[in-house]
């Protein structure tokens, strides 16, 4: 779910990107060892993938994948957050999210590429790869859509910030409804998340098969790795 | 859902005033404009600016209708959100102008602006491996979205779409974005190769004067008066 310009308070898109420069502050640095003619053709060609994937729809539902979390996973915690910034830079300059929350909408896909690559490293092999990717998919989407509910939910907006006739006297007294905005994200989410969970089952257990190395970290191991 | 190929297309092909101004000056429309839907609490100057966008993006012939569908995307989130508000229809009006406002600029924007120059534009204040990788992303995208048209089409005349089946349909899906990704892996590595034997040095980006144009009156008229518009609606009560 793409967020867009104008919903959110000022205070909490600022925070955003904030926290967005801390973050590719830090993904930058940690990949400065990579070769640069290595990262950048990585960068465009996964992202272009990521963004492609979530061009097509899944008939009869519309619904589109993100597949962010693979990407976490075969590019590594660095790269795919900076891949997921990237594609979420594109997506804004389509009109799919705003400008201003470019922070936050980066952040949350980048959570997922994060999330998925820090869960499918930590299960190792204990399941097969389909269901290893499809378990660390769901619980990595549950996870960020709560991520996202706690962003609105700190966004804790009167309502007649929205709407007065004198922006000193609110229309409307009252607050977000938490509970309800929780259970329309998680309730449209669900199915979502089952399919997109089954789709990245697929296409890892596929990779595994074709070009296992992918899953061994090779396309994010800077020279440093290489040498121990 | 994401017509990038039409977007290039309208972007690359159009020459009417909103493609004849630079960059520059509708990077500072749209600001005005995100600013405006930023700062307003009133739905009608929004209304007002929308429409304003609306019959600029008419007159200079850019695919109004088309930008009206796509800028409603936005008030997708904005709908959920005003669910969850206790509010009137005023609320939630208030709600999808906040949204689709900007969008609407923004496709006015991309629109009547190729990528590359766009990313040009940012390379001047992003660090060069995320300008690069904006271009990098540009260029692959339209390859494999080829490549991934080829094989749906291959795939449904085989029969392997149908309506209603998910399973199947998502299945086949996974196994094109599969092979997808496979490619898109061996591409980056033999563009490694080109680039180290043609000795890249590191920069990317389309190098271009970003100064002002006569052309320019127009998306700085129209931010401005949509600017005015929610200034109004602020202040004069």
């Amino acid at each position: 779910m793409h967020i867009p310009d104008g919903i959110l308070p000022i205070p909490l898109w600022a925070l955003g990107f904030i926290l967005l420069f801390i973050a590719l502050g830090i993904s930058l640095f940690r990949l400065r060892a990579m070769d640069r003619k290595k990262k950048i053709p990585l960068l465009g060609a996964l992202s272009a993938v990521m963004l492609v994937a979530m061009s097509l729809e899944i008939f009869p539902l519309a619904y589109h994948i993100n597949l962010s979390v693979a990407a976490g996973i075969l590019l590594g915690p660095e790269l795919g957050f900076i891949a997921a910034f990237i594609t979420n830079m594109i997506l804004a300059l389509m009109g799919h999210g705003g400008i201003t929350v470019i922070g936050l909408n980066s952040l949350l896909l980048g959570s997922e590429a994060v999330v998925g690559h820090t869960l499918f490293s930590l299960m190792q092999n204990r399941l097969p790869i389909f269901w290893r990717a499809a378990l660390v998919t769901l619980v990595t989407l549950f996870l960020v859509s709560l991520l996202l509910i706690s962003v609105v939910a700190a966004s804790d907006l009167n309502p007649g910030y929205f709407f007065s006739g004198d922006e000193h006297k609110p229309v409307f007294q009252g607050e977000v409804s938490i509970s309800r905005f929780s259970f329309m994200i998680l309730a449209l989410g669900s199915l979502g998340w089952a399919i997109e969970a089954a789709i990245t089952g697929s296409v890892l257990k596929f990779i595994s098969q074709v070009k296992p190395g992918l899953l061994s970290h090779i396309l994010h191991a800077t020279r440093s790795d290489a040498v121990r | 859902m994401i017509d990038v190929e039409r977007i290039d297309y309208w972007a690359a092909s159009g020459s009417g005033p909103f493609h004849r101004s630079s960059v520059a000056a509708k990077a500072i429309f749209l600001l005005l404009v995100v600013t405006a839907a930023v700062m307003t609490t009133n739905p009608y100057p929004l209304a007002a600016g929308y429409a304003v966008l609306l019959a600029a993006a008419a007159a200079t012939g850019l695919p109004f209708v088309r930008m009206v569908v796509l800028s409603w995307y936005a008030a997708l989130f904005a709908i959920l959100y005003g669910i969850s508000i206790r509010g009137g229809a005023s609320l939630y009006a208030v709600m999808i102008l906040k949204a689709i406002t900007p969008a609407f600029a923004m496709l006015a924007f991309i629109v009547s602006t190729p990528y590359p120059r766009i990313f040009a534009f940012l390379s001047s204040v992003l660090p060069e491996i995320l300008a690069a990788g904006l271009f990098m992303t540009y260029r692959s995208f339209f390859i494999l979205l080829d490549m991934m048209k080829h094989f749906m089409a291959a795939i449904r005349l085989r029969g392997g779409f149908s309506p209603g089946s998910i399973v199947n349909n998502s299945s086949n899906l996974a196994r094109g974005i599969a092979m997808l990704l496979v490619h898109a892996v061996e591409r980056s590595e033999r563009l490694y190769a080109v680039m180290a034997v043609r000795g890249y040095n590191g920069s990317m980006a389309e190098a271009g004067t970003f100064g002002f144009r006569s052309a320019d009156w127009l998306p700085l008229g129209t931010g401005a008066l949509v600017f005015s518009l929610a200034l109004a609606g602020r202040y004069c009560r």
